[in-house]
């Protein structure tokens, strides 16, 4: 075995250019792969994460304008929401879909705590939203059913907001039982949730009776959200839009076929559209991996035909001198391997290293898009299993191809490899 | 015998199929120093790959040493030239990448033997030629006559049957060359190898005992040589 590896450093050290082409063609390919497949992760993960925390079978209606005159009502005039538009979907009609129906209102205001005070968006609550919107109470509880009823005055927080109220203090545990004041009136903070990743949530919630007192009588609905269960296909959720935009023209006194008089944000289609998008990223990369993988190959065993052609007439030389044909091959096997896991290697640490670089540039760069932040890319790596499994692939698959031209080259007769040059 | 040829005919296919070897017939005995001489064409080389295992033959029969040499497997072939023959080319042949001891130590190698004495042998066959000092030395960095000097140690070092030299003196001066075929000579009378030579040059046959002339695939005469002057104005066509 020494003698062999003896053999290979002689011959590598004296043919230096074959050995780094060779050796570039194999790191170039293995560090493609997996700095593409980490890119491709990245953009995965970033979609993943935007629809992450959001419960999928729920569905937001927004009020609109009328855009068809109808019933003497002009254009442009406004749909309001109220009370009755959430009698209208608790409907029987809508029963065997429908389940829970919450109606939301917010108002800006300030709250303070001692000398601490930071303005805040107010949200009325009713439980269930709890589930609808996926908000993680760490500490605490949300505004519960008796609070709704009895019209308690309750709040839940912020992790941030809590923290600021206590004067920048990170314990936030500390505020659960304080309270807060807010126009004369006095919460108690009964929980606090936690904001969604890296940014700041000013919303804390209230129940929901507080918000006719604190928009001042005014009682519409900002929005209305509920869940609902059965719809498998996007067109069957479709078709359910419709039928909510009807019945809401009709109490509305609208065009029944007025598409404006309200908006319907459905959780479960984008989500669907989502996961449609997914599932193309990953055979793209699939795609994107196995063709670059297969260039890798191609690079390799076309260095490998070329090696073994100008090697011909040292085999030759070899041959005449006693080497047998299996030790010819096992020549030229021994120095494939070596060549492509050593370069493999490197291109595999390069790749790896891409992906760093990758994740700690545009990997942390979220996009502020106003409500909201999102990233393009989030954590484009792969895994070191992946990488290693790229890799292997690679130095088999480099191997195979370039035992055709050892076959070759060993079963040359000795006089025709001598008359080679 | 040594060797014994019987009847050997040889014909490459190619778009015009030519009969090389018209029904050789050549016995030589162990200790002998042959030249087989003839132009280019005449089909020397291709007798000397046959003799050398390098290349096949299409009828008759080729003992050496009492073997039948016919139709061997790669494997078999590689042993055969391996233990009993040893290759003197005109072009060196020596492997670029590797040192002078390197070199000598390669057919070694193919016999399994370890690296010590491997390499205690090869030393030992390069300081007869006197290039003990060279031993570390790449090809590219010797002369000619030091080079086939390297290529010389290395076919002596198996302690094979029979030197084949292709053309020894082909690439060097004429006193490099007189120098070399001396060498041989020496190898013959003093450790009674058996030496053939292929060559064009009279004055290279003329070094041999017994000189074969080949033309057109048949041997036209066979010469005794022993007071080495019978070649110096050629035989037959081939004056020099």
């Amino acid at each position: 075995m020494k003698d062999l590896f003896d053999e290979l450093r002689s011959t590598l050290g004296h043919n230096k250019l074959r050995t780094s082409l060779t050796g570039f063609a194999v790191a170039w390919g293995v560090f493609m792969l997996i700095a593409l497949l980490g890119a491709g992760n990245g953009l995965l993960n970033a979609l993943l994460d935007s629809s992450g925390d959001v419960m999928t079978n729920s569905m937001a209606v927004y009020p609109g304008s009328m855009s068809i005159p109808y019933n003497g009502l002009k254009t442009g005039t406004r749909i309001r929401f109220d009370k009755r538009d959430i009698n209208l979907l608790e409907a029987p009609a809508f029963k065997e879909i429908i389940d829970d129906v919450t109606p939301q209102v917010s108002v800006s205001d300030t709250i303070a705590l001692g000398r601490e005070s930071i303005s805040v968006r107010l949200v009325g609550a009713s439980p269930v939203l709890e589930d609808i919107e996926k908000i993680k109470i760490i500490k605490g509880r949300f505004v519960n059913l008796p609070d709704e009823e009895g019209a308690r005055k309750v709040m839940v927080v912020g992790n941030r907001t809590a923290s600021i109220l206590l004067g920048g203090d990170e314990d936030t545990g500390k505020i659960i039982g304080r309270e807060v004041t807010m126009r004369g009136l006095v919460f108690k903070v009964v929980g606090i949730f936690k904001d969604s990743e890296g940014e700041y949530d000013s919303t804390c919630y209230i129940p929901w009776a507080f918000m006719n007192v604190l928009k001042n009588g005014d009682d519409s609905l900002d929005q209305i959200k509920f869940t609902f269960h059965g719809l498998k296909t996007e067109k069957e959720n479709v078709v359910f839009e419709d039928r909510i935009k009807k019945a809401i023209n009709e109490a509305h006194l609208a065009s029944p076929d007025d598409k404006s008089t309200s908006y319907i944000w459905n959780r479960l289609t984008s989500e669907m559209q989502t996961s449609k998008a997914i599932t193309y990223i990953r055979i793209a990369l699939w795609i994107i991996g196995l063709f670059t993988l297969m260039s890798g190959i191609v690079g390799v065993s076309n260095i490998m035909l070329i090696s073994v052609k100008e090697r011909t007439h040292e085999f030759g030389i070899r041959k005449a001198l006693g080497a047998r044909p299996w030790s010819i091959l096992k020549l030229i096997i021994v120095e494939s391997v070596t060549i492509t896991a050593f370069f493999g290697y490197i291109g595999m640490l390069m790749g790896l290293i891409a992906n760093q670089v990758m994740d700690s540039t545009i990997g942390s760069k979220a996009v502020d898009i106003g409500f909201m932040k999102m990233y393009m890319f989030k954590d484009p790596t792969v895994g070191i299993d992946v990488a290693i499994e790229a890799t292997v692939v690679l130095i088999i698959a480099g191997t195979i191809a370039g035992l055709m031209p050892a076959v070759k080259a060993s079963k040359v007769k000795p006089i025709e490899a001598l008359r080679a040059e | 015998m040594l060797l014994e040829l019987k009847d050997i005919n040889k014909t490459y296919f190619g778009a015009q199929p030519l009969h090389v070897l018209k029904g050789i017939n050549l016995s030589i005995g162990r200790g002998e120093f042959v030249s087989i001489m003839g132009a280019s064409g005449s089909g020397k080389s291709t007798l000397l790959n046959i003799i050398g295992i390098l290349d096949n033959y299409d009828s008759g029969e080729y003992w050496l040493d009492g073997r039948l040499i016919k139709d061997l497997s790669e494997k078999q072939a590689a042993d055969y030239r391996n233990r009993m023959i040893g290759f003197i080319f005109q072009s060196y042949n020596l492997i670029g990448f590797k040192t002078a001891v390197e070199n000598v130590e390669l057919p070694l190698f193919y016999q399994g033997i370890g690296r010590r004495k491997r390499h205690q042998m090869a030393m030992e066959y390069l300081d007869r030629m006197g290039l003990a000092p060279w031993a570390n030395h790449f090809p590219n960095e010797m002369s000619g006559g030091q080079k086939q000097r390297v290529a010389i140690a290395r076919a002596l070092v198996t302690h094979p049957d029979i030197i084949l030299a292709d053309e020894p003196t082909g690439a060097l001066d004429s006193k490099t060359s007189v120098e070399i075929m001396d060498l041989l000579g020496e190898l013959n009378r003093e450790d009674k190898m058996t030496i053939i030579v292929v060559t064009h040059e009279s004055g290279v046959a003329n070094a041999a005992d017994r000189i074969i002339h080949i033309s057109d695939g048949v041997i036209g005469s066979i010469e005794q040589n022993r007071d080495h002057n019978a070649a110096r104005f050629g035989s037959g066509d081939l004056i020099k």
